[in-house]
């Protein structure tokens, strides 16, 4: 199954890139990692735990997104990846 | 005056030695060929300890990168700085090897002997035989030379480096200055370089909104009346400041005395509508500028020394009414950084920040509060650029600050419909948005200084690891 | 009674966080026409996670759905909405069968701004205006005039039938009267222009694609002093009279020109100009 990715780079947005994974991995690129990298891993954790996905990986190459938006890229992410697992 | 036409010829004769102290100016911006030409030299010529005072650092200043790679600069002193130089500083700098001061300061430090230049090597858009300067005319051309008039005044050596040579100038820029030599050389710019890529009035609908507040707050404050004084720095905000500042001088019939400081095409175009009496011009920031010094008599080029000084008592900016200026961080003291970002990178100075805002009757921030995920008002600023005692008011997108200190401003506002608000406010605003920071306090060893405009040691600059 | 209706991309993190600052008295987030047809399911979680997140007095928040003609995104739409705490929603292409279509989907009332922008609609516009849950209409002059193969003008006069077709059902059924946006981003006195048109014809407001329009939007919308003026004196003058008729300047005076002095004093006090 391939990645699927939703977002983008611009400014205040993020771009998310979800793939399967014999693990669950979060990898965050941010230019605030320093001042919110914990708090972007406790939003992307909240959203796996709320899908149950625990094997995957999630890659966000974020560039200032607020909390609701890399919450909302995140769930199209998963949703486009769940119909894409039932398709297959 | 002894004329040249070979750097190392030049060189040759100069009192050159380890240890000594070498100006430049920045008027020819990320064009500039003078300052890595030179540099170049006296790297081959093996000189080391060196002290050098350009007053700004552009990225393309890459002869000063080579000699802080090879360990031979002792000391930096400037006002401005961003790209490599600056990198390399933040990662490797050793302590005590970085000094920034203001444009008021600098001129100050050269006039009071605090900072003793050796040879000053003056890029001179146009010289004639007789050492008359003029940035005005030449493939270099840069209009006013504001930045480089102390350093011809004091340097115990004074060298012009010209692509202009001509035979007779009318006028000088500089006046009554004894020029030690003239070097000749096919090019020392690249003019695409010098004229700088920020003077856009801004569209952006955030930063409308911001200028809009911020002319609304000057109106009520009751400032523009006839004759008052005005500067905005050449950022697209300050500029969309101007503009609306324009509209209403427009419509109430007002004329402004002077605007000071960088002169763009907008302040040209009003100073030619005869909304405002004088420019004076210590940097200019386009083509326009420069076509309006040579025409516009009252389009004055003026000294850093006449704009800036804080000990002279006729400077430029102790007129000043109303400053409109920018900021990377604000801290809920009012204090100002535009020398760092929040991670120890150096990403420009003061310029003349703390001295428009130490000397203007009202000093304006204007910022988006929020610039994606990161806030501008926080509760401490990385490095302080200008201290919180002289900025007067913070205008957002999302609300406005005044400084308590200004109760004279809050009696005026009492009755604006204006979102007059504490700074805390304002940051609570941002932090509802963007969550509350973790705190970044880790901080590399010092480095450099921050000099307020007096001279006095305002922040210590910390290493990046 | 707002002035302003502004239209801001659904999908676009750094316009959305922001609709509250451009001073608009309403906006309208968009999941239509400013959204590609594969970027649909981001612009409903975007604004979802958005609205849960973040509440406001003013705006007032609107959504711009897809059309019932592209019926899985309509539905899809409305299903993303139904817990969101908005005033209310923008439907394109409105007509009465695509009113029809929109009852089955919508749990409850819900009010609802129609965007006039097919010919046939203009037939059936009276019926419209007055369905219980229309509170206004936008007049949609891009896909009409491209579905006309007409061009549009500084003057508007191809325009002009639409407009006041518009703006006598909406006047009629007592609904806001929404003008088109004005497109030509930069040009700014040919905004200045089409506003007074707007006004002049009896638009209530004006819609607009870009922030930058509505601090001009705002102020030809708001009443001016000397509108203030007059209406104070016939609210005066009507107070003294019983009989609710008389004669003013040399002008006769009677109980729909007071109403709307009423109505304009309304205005004028909640947009802080009274």
């Amino acid at each position: 199954m391939k990645s699927i990715v939703v977002g983008s780079l611009e400014s205040s947005d993020c771009l998310i890139t979800i793939s399967p994974h014999h693990t669950l991995e979060i990898v965050i690129e941010s230019p605030v990692y320093q001042s919110f990298g914990k708090q972007i891993e406790s939003v992307i954790q909240n959203i796996l735990n709320a899908f149950s996905l625990t094997h995957v990986k999630v890659y966000c190459q974020d560039k200032g997104a607020l909390d609701y938006t890399i919450e909302a890229r995140l769930i199209t992410a998963i949703e486009r990846f769940k119909e894409a697992e039932n398709e297959s | 005056m002894k004329k040249y036409t070979n750097l190392t010829k030049l060189l040759n004769d100069l009192p050159l030695k380890d240890g000594m102290n070498l100006s430049f100016h920045h008027h020819l911006r990320n064009g500039d060929g003078v300052i890595n030409l030179v540099l170049e030299q006296i790297e081959i010529l093996g000189y080391k300890d060196l002290l050098l005072s350009p007053s700004a650092i552009f990225p393309s200043y890459t002869g000063i990168l080579k000699l802080l790679q090879q360990d031979r600069v002792k000391h930096i002193t400037t006002n401005y700085l961003n790209g490599p130089v600056a990198n390399f500083l933040a990662q490797h700098g050793k302590p005590s090897s970085l000094k920034m001061q203001t444009h008021g300061g600098r001129a100050r430090a050269i006039i009071e002997s605090e900072n003793k230049i050796d040879i000053a090597f003056i890029a001179a858009p146009c010289v004639d035989h007789k050492g008359r300067v003029s940035g005005l005319y030449g493939p270099s051309a840069c209009g006013s030379l504001g930045y480089a008039m102390e350093d011809l005044k004091h340097a115990s050596v004074k060298i012009l480096i010209t692509d202009h040579y001509v035979e007779h100038l009318d006028d000088s820029q500089v006046k009554d200055v004894d020029i030690d030599a003239v070097l000749v050389l096919d090019s020392i710019g690249d003019a695409r370089g010098i004229v700088s890529g920020t003077t856009t009035i801004t569209s952006d609908p955030i930063g409308v909104m911001i200028a809009k507040n911020a002319s609304k707050l000057i109106e009520t404050l009751g400032l523009i009346k006839p004759g008052f004084t005005f500067q905005s720095g050449a950022g697209g905000v300050s500029l969309r400041v101007t503009d609306f500042l324009k509209s209403y001088m427009e419509k109430h019939n007002i004329k402004a005395s002077y605007f000071s400081g960088g002169i763009t095409k907008y302040h040209v175009e009003m100073l030619e509508k005869g909304l405002v009496e004088k420019l004076y011009d210590v940097q200019c920031f386009d083509l326009d500028a420069i076509q309006s010094l040579k025409r516009n008599p009252q389009h004055y080029a003026i000294s850093a020394n006449d704009y800036a000084n804080p000990s002279n008592p006729n400077r430029v900016t102790k007129g000043l009414d109303i400053v409109i200026l920018g900021a990377t961080e604000v801290d809920i003291n009012f204090n100002v950084n535009v020398t760092t970002d929040s991670y120890n990178t150096i990403i420009g100075g003061s310029g003349g920040h703390a001295d428009t805002a130490s000397d203007a009757f009202v000093s304006i921030i204007v910022s988006p509060l929020l610039k994606a995920r990161t806030s501008v008002v926080k509760e401490h600023v990385n490095t302080i650029t200008t201290s919180g005692k002289h900025i007067d008011c913070i205008v957002t997108e999302r609300g406005i600050a005044i400084n308590p200190l200004r109760q004279d401003l809050l009696e005026k506002l009492k009755h604006s419909s204006l979102d007059i608000v504490s700074i805390e406010t304002l940051m609570e605003r941002a932090y509802s948005y963007t969550g509350v920071p973790e705190s970044t306090t880790y901080k590399g060893k010092p480095f450099g200084v921050v000099e307020d405009r007096d001279g006095t040691t305002i922040d210590t600059l910390h290493k990046k690891e | 009674m707002s002035r302003s209706y502004l239209f801001i991309p659904g999908d676009v993190p750094r316009m959305l966080q922001n609709l509250d600052v451009f001073e608009a008295d309403a906006v309208i987030i968009d999941f239509e026409d400013s959204v590609a047809e594969h970027e649909k399911d981001e612009a409903r979680n975007l604004t979802r996670t958005f609205l849960k997140r973040h509440n406001f007095d003013t705006p007032s928040i609107y959504v711009r759905i897809n059309s019932t003609d592209v019926f899985e995104h309509c539905q899809k739409d409305i299903q993303a909405l139904e817990d969101l705490p908005i005033e209310g929603i923008v439907l394109p292409k409105a007509s009465l069968a695509s009113l029809k279509v929109l009852e089955k989907l919508l749990p409850r009332p819900i009010n609802i701004i129609g965007i006039l922008e097919t010919p046939e609609v203009f037939f059936e516009v009276l019926t419209l205006a007055k369905y219980p849950w229309m509170k206004g209409f936008i007049l949609g002059a891009e896909d009409l005039t491209k579905t006309l193969n007409i061009s549009r003008t500084v003057a508007g006069s191809e325009l002009l039938y639409a407009r006041s077709q518009m703006i006598f059902a909406a006047a009629a059924a007592s609904i806001e009267a929404i003008d088109t946006p004005y497109t030509d981003v930069k040009n700014i006195p040919g905004l200045i222009t089409d506003i007074q048109t707007s006004k002049a014809l009896g638009a209530t407001a004006k819609a607009s694609i870009h922030p930058n329009h509505v601090r001009y939007i705002n102020e030809y919308f708001t009443p001016s002093q000397v509108e203030i003026n007059e209406a104070k004196r016939i609210v005066v003058m009507a107070e003294k009279n019983a009989s609710m008729r008389f004669s003013l300047d040399g002008k006769m005076i009677d109980k729909p020109v007071i109403e709307r002095a009423h109505n304009l004093l309304e205005k004028a006090k909640k947009y802080g100009v009274l």
